[in-house]
């Protein structure tokens, strides 16, 4: 780890105005995060036209506070509404809404804010630790290494999403297939733009990810928008860890937050399956799994903790190799691209203050966050009963501000809208939307090594199969492939034995 | 067929269309000169193994109707209308925003007010407090981002 450059990252963050910057990306994040219904992939596809006039790394740090901040927030209304503020707070339901309807909401809260705390520190300790020699690591790739890496991690993200693999497989393929219209990456020609000029540039990942992310959400709440949420009394009793519970719950939090940074650094996996295995291996090894579901400490740490240790774990694969591991990540590299900075292994050599910028922004957002939260939670989770009929339509303006700001053009608002609908009935059919943007960004790259290396060995395949990452990475692949069918054939077969 | 199953039908020809038209669109690219592949086969490839997969989607929905679970029979009824409500506004509001037929501010305030009012299921009560957040906030995002954030509008 380069010492002096984190420190001398986190000395420029904690100037007035990039300070002030990760203030207001960690409280926005945690404000949309504790709203039902709003997302951190929403927020920051909503916020990235707004960084394009300032200097990359303030928009990365702003950017880094709202991915902290969301994921922290999403608990308040697990466990006050019973409603996953984002997908990734969806376990802490089970025993955060329990708690708090027996009288003890702070005390819910207090135990998530401070796991969040922990797993975010302890991812981060790995973030600090392993990015950088991992990316010297994958500077020794070559195309094809590049090339089944992606492959491997469509697969990955299409067999872990909510729904089939098929389903998956459809959302991330589809999203990869709607990336390729525009100029094509190995010849320079126009492809696949139906002989109009608009797509000619390909369309966008902004217009895309804010009608995916954004607008298809919007459609969703206003569906939902008769639902009247009950309403739990706030009080902050009992909000500040105790050494008995760290003692009680240290072996969890360090489970559950290694478990967490192991599923962050997975690629394309995001912090919803971290949250599962955690919760699910802390009830495996509790004393007590019975009171899992009803109410238990250990549940809400260990599923706090894993969604927040995500966060850091995510950012490896992002820095050490242009990778997303997550969603967010996704969007996180289109604002890098956008920068005009190219993500990837040689990200340490071309930018190495952006890399620690954002390695020093996580740490002081989860700082911050544990700060904001445990001095203001008690007012946060008044925003939880805003009116949805007045949110929905002014966040629609901000989606369409938003994808205009891009190229100034209306096409892309269209883009938006289009993706939007789409978004919303793939929803309907339970399709996952997280491999679609991960699809959407990672084909290029795909297309572009692929086509690379079969130019380097004239058309040869061959190395897939005799260099042994790429052969690997293949396995794998064909593993997590079949692995559902294979498993489901086993599980028919013991039945039909039975 | 449940609801879900008959979503995943129609979406999964939608999804099949959609390949089908790439697929039309990619059969005439030229090969590569350098390389083997050109710029057909990896979005043709592509293409087809999502016709393949949204095949199995539908396949599977048809051939196993599945009793939806006790919760989501339970389910409060969607708000159909609230959802239509806030789509047609949307169309309505980029369409008269790309024909520039009124500033920025005011359409954004006209779009606010009217979806915000009808979202409330047109309460007098609600037309006040709807008129001054559709003002304040359509007056105050122009400023806002033409002035503050530099970020050009369709105005």
């Amino acid at each position: 780890m380069d010492i002096e450059l984190l420190f001398a990252a986190a000395g420029q963050i904690l100037n007035p105005w990039p300070f002030f910057l990760l203030f207001i990306g960690t409280s926005l994040g945690i404000l949309v995060g504790a709203i039902p219904g709003m997302t951190g992939a929403m927020l920051i596809a909503l916020t990235l036209p707004l960084t394009f006039y300032m200097d990359p790394f303030n928009a990365i740090v702003l950017l880094v506070a709202m991915y902290v901040g969301a994921i922290s927030g999403g608990l308040i209304t697990a466990t006050l509404l019973r409603m996953p503020g984002t997908p990734a707070a969806v376990m802490t339901t089970f025993d955060g809404y329990p708690m708090a309807r027996s009288g003890k909401p702070g005390r819910a809260l207090g135990l998530g804010i401070t796991a969040s705390f922990i797993g975010g520190l302890i991812a981060w300790i790995t973030l600090a630790t392993i990015t950088k020699p991992l990316s010297i690591f994958a500077t020794k790739f070559g195309p094809f290494e590049y090339f089944t890496l992606i492959m491997m991690a469509m697969v990955l993200i299409a067999s872990v999403s909510e729904g089939s693999l098929a389903k998956g497989l459809i959302s991330g393929l589809l999203g990869m297939l709607i990336s390729m219209p525009g100029v094509d990456p190995a010849t320079g020609m126009p492809r696949l733009t139906f002989d109009w000029y608009m797509l000619n540039g390909g369309l966008k990942l902004l217009p895309v990810l804010i009608g995916v992310f954004a607008v298809s959400q919007i459609i969703k709440d206003a569906l939902d928008i008769g639902q009247v949420p009950e309403r739990i009394a706030m009080s902050s009793k009992g909000m500040l860890m105790s050494a008995k519970d760290f003692m009680a719950q240290g072996v969890n939090l360090i489970r559950s937050s290694l478990i967490g940074t192991w599923v962050g650094i997975l690629p394309g996996i995001g912090a919803s399956i971290g949250s599962v295995i955690a919760y699910t291996a802390a009830k495996n090894m509790s004393k007590t799994p019975e009171k899992f579901g009803t109410g238990s400490e250990e549940g809400i740490v260990a599923s706090e903790a894993a969604n927040n240790a995500t966060v850091g774990g995510a950012l490896i694969p992002l820095i050490a190799m242009g990778i997303p591991g997550s969603v967010i990540d996704a969007i996180l590299i289109g604002a890098l691209m956008i920068h005009s900075i190219q993500p990837g292994p040689t990200l340490f050599l071309t930018n190495a203050d952006i890399v620690w910028g954002m390695i020093a922004a996580c740490l002081l957002a989860n700082v911050l966050m544990w700060l904001l939260m445990t001095s203001s939670v008690k007012y946060i989770a008044g925003l939880m009963y805003l009116p949805r009929s007045f949110v929905l339509p002014i966040v629609m303006v901000f989606c369409v501000i938003g994808s205009f700001a891009l190229n100034n053009t209306m096409f892309d608002v269209w883009v938006m809208l289009i993706f939007g609908v789409m978004g919303f009935l793939m929803e309907c059919a339970k399709i996952p939307l997280g491999p679609f943007v991960i699809g959407f960004v990672l084909a290029p790259l795909a297309e572009e090594k692929l086509r690379s290396g079969l130019m380097m060995t004239a058309g040869d395949f061959s190395p897939i199969f005799t260099r042994p990452l790429p052969l690997f990475f293949t396995i794998l692949a064909v593993i997590l492939l079949l692995w559902p069918i294979v498993g489901d054939w086993m599980r028919k077969r013991r039945a039909s034995r039975k | 067929m449940n609801l879900l199953q008959r979503f995943e039908v129609w979406v999964s020809l939608l999804v099949i269309l959609i390949c089908l038209v790439f697929l039309w669109e990619s059969w005439d690219l030229p090969p590569g000169s350098f390389e083997p592949l050109g710029s057909g086969p990896i979005p043709q490839a592509t293409a087809f193994i999502v016709i393949f997969c949204a095949g199995l989607v539908i396949f599977n929905a048809l051939r196993k109707p599945v009793r939806l679970s006790e919760d989501e029979e339970t389910k409060e009824r969607p708000s159909i209308s609230a959802g239509l409500i806030i789509s047609l506004a949307t169309v309505i509001y980029i369409l008269m925003l790309h024909f520039r037929l009124m500033p920025f501010a005011w359409m954004t305030t006209l779009f606010l007010m009217i979806t915000i009012w009808s979202l409330e299921k047109f309460e007098k009560k609600k037309i006040l407090p709807a008129l001054i957040t559709a003002i304040i906030i359509g007056f105050a995002s122009e400023y806002l981002f033409t002035e503050v954030f530099i970020v050009d509008l369709p105005t």
